[in-house]
């Protein structure tokens, strides 16, 4: 159990890059290194990652990779994810210090801070002699665009929020899968009843996802947009889910992801939103009894929660060509598939995600299906913020009747648009 | 003077409560790590467990790296009482016995600092950590830790050897002791009792840190707070390798204080002063 | 000259660790938080002067959280040391097996926040929790209560896991302070005639002062500062039920990534609890 030092650490400060500039100034070149200095003939690339599963290590499909490359060094680090709370401050700090990884999974959500940082390497000049690139839905890389039209992130996972829901409550209700949010309403008052709840909503870290499918659908994130009138109805359709028609437990304003899945597993709630990561664990507590069916539109569109998981390069990055190297191979073909059957989500290559059999094909299917609606929260830097802290305030405090629902829209106004 | 029924009624039914107290939700806690997943996910939830099983245990131990994870905390914690101790005792001792100029200012500083949210501090530290290239070392948790609690021992341990007379040190000096043999062979083993008591202190709050060690180490060192906390993922919570983690990583604390504590014990007398 | 040298000699190594790892620190962030620094716009950074303080003052965020830092610190370090104390005077006594219980009740102490937050979240839970479960068990609760989704009972359920988790801290240093008090005090009271009470109140009180003010204090501090339990266990919410000033300070920094602001609140932090205890030790002072 010998430890190596990771021999990046000494040498970060004493190796100059000249491709710095050109990522710094956001030109539009993103052309391989001029001149590479190197002190070992070993090229190393730092890689931070973060897995759910603590059993689950990549070791094995970095030492393939080694093999297929001999002259590359993968230095892996797994970080704590917390939510994506302690991953950011981890990432932050290092990259203020100096001290980043070479490349790294990371969120969309971030893009848009780490750009006005000017941390990230555009990665066009290599997507353009890709050949894994047409494997890759577009849907993918319309989502993982950055504002200023360059790509900075290669997609290598990805899951689409859709709807839990137990069959065996709605054959007993004779009842449909609901394909409107009226429909979803009224299954869940259907299903809704002593010591059970049609619908398991998060109040906490989450679950603007689920209410930015209610009440923003398609409309665009603009001044004005949280305070107008159809949007304010569409929150107060979304809080009275708690407030009025009580189809929600009564713990929804702290509820997490923790409590939303198990009052799932224990057959307290009917349905809830999750995606295709939790399925295995669903499966295993209800077996058939659970399926799960794309996100119900409403009046404001159809729209469900892409949950991203892509990589990207960062300009300090010493030897962005071996980093490539790296980041390319696991978004395509079979390693793909090896890195998902790690991180439970579902492939990006399509010809991997076409027969995948890790979970049963119904939760495949909604998955899928649910791509063409896949959207994201704009990718403003107030976005982290919003997602991590006034998201879950204002709206706690809505469904506590401490504030009302025009109140709430407007802190997330005067958050974007003030 | 023996009443035996008194002093059950006095002393064992407070201890009896005290230790459900102190001991239910630790119990509930194991209880769980010993219990199969689909246990928990019921609701309400059965307190007697359908089956006990010992899998969470195995794949702590056996799948994740959580046992290379608690060697790593005990040498970080262990270290940092002897680092902590090594450099609060004396300035305790200095600051007990000798009056200086400047020695009120110092003591308060020492308070003072201990007021800043580690929160706002721990950038800087990280970036002076990395000038000093001692990032992801046993070294910089342990400076870390040793130096972030040193208010606390220091004030305590001051309180603890106020305690004990000047009369004692002079004493000795008179019979030709230096100023440190004074310190250390007439104080310290006075002050016994007080240096477990922080020696216990300095010990757990490394053991629990958890922002030090996420922000100051890495691939080579790495926690067990930070271990726990990877069984926190995004799209799934391993609450059978938590609680499984939780107990073992209550024991080697618990057990070391067991041994520690027989030194709990005053060693001041009436006599030595009059001596 | 050698009776000054002394002391600083055995001073330099303790300020020489906390002088780079805490001072140095410290004045970098009263330095940021004169200036509008955006954690992700490192190369913007112009000075404001006071101006992230005035906005704190003048913000309600502000006082709210403040005020539920009161709540957070008078009560849950009360509690702490209340049974502490009592857990202390208890272990004092001489009954069988005693080593093995002061070992036992360290154990809250020797878990990590995290797992005592998820614990603690876990046996509350609305319809997991052990604790409704008995509680409608033996019908002190008429129906399963969400605890951490109510404001009105989110802050005592999270005071409730730090009281558990905190009050072993004062058993053992009051413990320990016990041990120190001479026995021939209690030996002249008892030849004195007098009772439990008197003993306690004339010989147990005085002798242990010292360090019970100063443990009452560090443990202040502390509890003002710390957060990692609220962070697991309700994030600050509800809503903002359970957002303690440091907590705000964390998040205006890190999730906001308004780092001068949140260096500012830290900072105002600071100086009211340097306030409090300057009173604390003055008074310290002239009763010593």
């Amino acid at each position: 159990m010998t430890k190596q030092r990771d021999s990046g650490f000494a040498s970060t400060t004493t190796r100059r890059r000249l491709l710095l500039g050109a990522a710094a100034g956001g030109a539009a070149l993103a052309a391989p290194p001029i001149i590479r200095v190197r002190s070992a003939s070993v090229r190393s690339v730092r890689w931070w990652y973060f897995f759910d599963d603590p059993n689950a290590a990549p070791d094995a499909l970095v030492s393939e990779f080694q093999k297929l490359h001999p002259d590359i060094r993968i230095d892996a680090e797994r970080i704590p994810n917390n939510g994506g709370a302690d991953y950011a401050t981890r990432l932050y700090s290092a990259l203020l210090a100096g001290q980043g990884p070479d490349v790294a999974m990371m969120k969309i959500a971030n893009l848009s801070r780490l750009l006005e940082m000017e941390a990230l390497l555009p990665i066009d000049s290599y997507l353009a002699s890709w050949p894994g690139r047409g494997d890759i839905a577009e849907q993918h890389w319309k989502l993982a665009a950055a504002p200023d039209g360059k790509a900075y992130i290669l997609p290598v996972q990805y899951v689409v929020l859709y709807l839990y829901i137990r069959q065996d409550w709605l054959d007993a209700a004779k009842m449909a899968p609901p394909k409107t949010l009226d429909e979803m309403l009224e299954v869940a008052r259907a299903m809704t009843g002593k010591d059970r709840w049609g619908i398991g909503v998060r109040g906490g870290a989450g679950g603007q996802d689920f209410w930015a499918s209610v009440v923003m659908g398609e409309v665009p994130w603009e001044k004005g947009a949280f305070v107008k009138p159809a949007a304010v109805a569409a929150n107060d359709w979304y809080l009275d889910l708690f407030r009025k028609y009580k189809v929600t437990p009564p713990s929804t304003p702290g509820d997490g992801f923790q409590q939303t899945i198990n009052n799932l597993k224990a057959g307290r709630t009917g349905m809830t939103i999750h995606h295709i990561g939790s399925a295995s664990g669903v499966v295993e507590s209800l077996g058939n009894r659970i399926t799960a069916v794309p996100l119900p539109g409403g009046p404001r569109g159809a729209w469900a929660t892409y949950g991203d998981g892509g990589q990207s390069i960062f300009a300090k990055c010493k030897d962005p060509d071996a980093a490539w190297a790296w980041i390319s191979w696991l978004s395509a073909g079979e390693p793909n598939a090896a890195f998902n059957r790690l991180t439970g989500q579902v492939p990006v290559a399509t010809s991997m995600a076409k027969n995948w059999t890790e979970v049963p094909k119904r939760f495949v299917d909604a998955t899928v299906n649910s791509l063409p609606i896949a959207r994201i929260l704009p990718n403003l830097s107030q976005t982290a913020d919003f997602v991590r802290t006034v998201w879950p305030q204002a709206t706690q405090k809505a469904f506590l009747g401490q504030i009302s629902s025009a109140e709430m829209m407007g802190a997330f106004e005067k958050l974007y648009f003030s | 003077m023996a009443k035996p029924r008194y002093v059950a009624l006095t002393t064992g039914v407070p201890v009896f409560l005290l230790l459900c107290y102190a001991l239910l939700p630790w119990l509930w806690m194991v209880l769980s790590s010993f219990r199969p997943e689909s246990d928990l996910t019921q609701s309400p939830i059965a307190i007697m467990p359908s089956t006990l099983t010992l899998a969470n245990h195995i794949q702590l131990l056996a799948r994740t790296s959580f046992a290379s994870s608690l060697r790593d905390s005990i040498i970080v914690a262990s270290s940092s009482v002897v680092i902590g101790l090594a450099m609060a005792v004396p300035a305790a001792y200095a600051f007990s016995r000798f009056r200086f100029a400047g020695r009120r200012a110092l003591q308060i500083q020492f308070l003072v600092i201990n007021m800043f949210p580690v929160v706002m501090l721990i950038l800087p530290i990280f970036v002076i950590l990395r000038a000093l290239n001692l990032l992801d070392t046993y070294l910089a948790l342990i400076m870390g830790h040793a130096t972030f609690t040193l208010p606390f021992a220091i004030w305590m341990l001051t309180s603890y050897i106020n305690g004990i007379p000047q009369e004692l040190d002079q004493a000795s000096m008179l019979d030709g002791a230096t100023r440190l043999q004074a310190m250390l062979l007439v104080v310290l083993p006075l002050a016994a009792p007080g240096i477990v008591a922080v020696g216990l202190y300095l010990f757990l709050t490394s053991w629990n840190e958890y922002l030090f060690a996420l922000m100051l180490t890495g691939r080579n060192v790495r926690p067990v707070t930070v271990a726990l906390q990877m069984f926190i993922g995004e799209n799934q919570v391993s609450w059978g390798l938590l609680m499984a983690g939780g107990t073992v990583v209550s024991i080697p604390a618990t057990v070391f204080f067991l041994f520690a504590q027989k030194h709990l014990v005053g060693g001041l007398t009436g006599g030595a002063v009059k001596g | 000259m050698k009776r000054s040298a002394t002391p600083l000699l055995m001073l330099a190594p303790a300020l020489t660790a906390t002088g780079i790892l805490v001072f140095f620190p410290v004045l970098n962030t009263l330095w940021l938080s004169l200036h509008n620094v955006v954690l992700f716009r490192p190369k913007s950074q112009p000075f404001v002067g006071l101006a992230n303080y005035v906005e704190a003052l003048h913000s309600q965020a502000f006082w709210d959280s403040l005020g539920r830092s009161v709540v957070w610190v008078v009560g849950s370090v009360s509690l702490q040391f209340l049974i502490g104390l009592g857990v202390a005077l208890l272990l004092n006594r001489d009954f069988r097996m005693r080593g093995l219980v002061r070992a036992i009740i360290v154990v809250p102490w020797a878990l990590p926040s995290v797992i005592i937050g998820l614990v603690w979240t876990w046996m509350l839970d609305f319809n997991f929790g052990i604790l409704n479960q008995i509680g409608v068990a033996f019908g002190l609760l008429d129906e399963p209560v969400a605890w951490l989704a109510q404001s009105g009972t989110a802050m005592a359920a999270v005071m409730a896991a730090i009281v558990w988790q905190g009050f072993p801290f004062f058993a053992i240093t009051l413990l320990a302070g016990l041990q120190s008090i001479p026995h021939d005090l209690y030996e002249g009271a008892e030849i004195d005639g007098a009772n439990a009470w008197y003993t306690f109140v004339y010989v147990t009180v005085p002798g242990l002062l010292p360090v019970m003010v100063t443990a009452l204090l560090l443990r202040m501090i502390w509890v003002a500062n710390s957060l990692d339990l609220i962070l697991v266990m309700t994030g600050g919410g509800p809503g903002t039920s359970t957002q303690t000033l440091p907590l705000h300070a964390f998040l205006t920094a890190w999730s906001g990534g308004n780092y001068g602001s949140g260096a500012a609140l830290s900072t105002l932090l600071t100086l009211i609890l340097l306030s409090v205890i300057t009173i604390y030790v003055v008074r310290g002072q002239v009763d010593g």
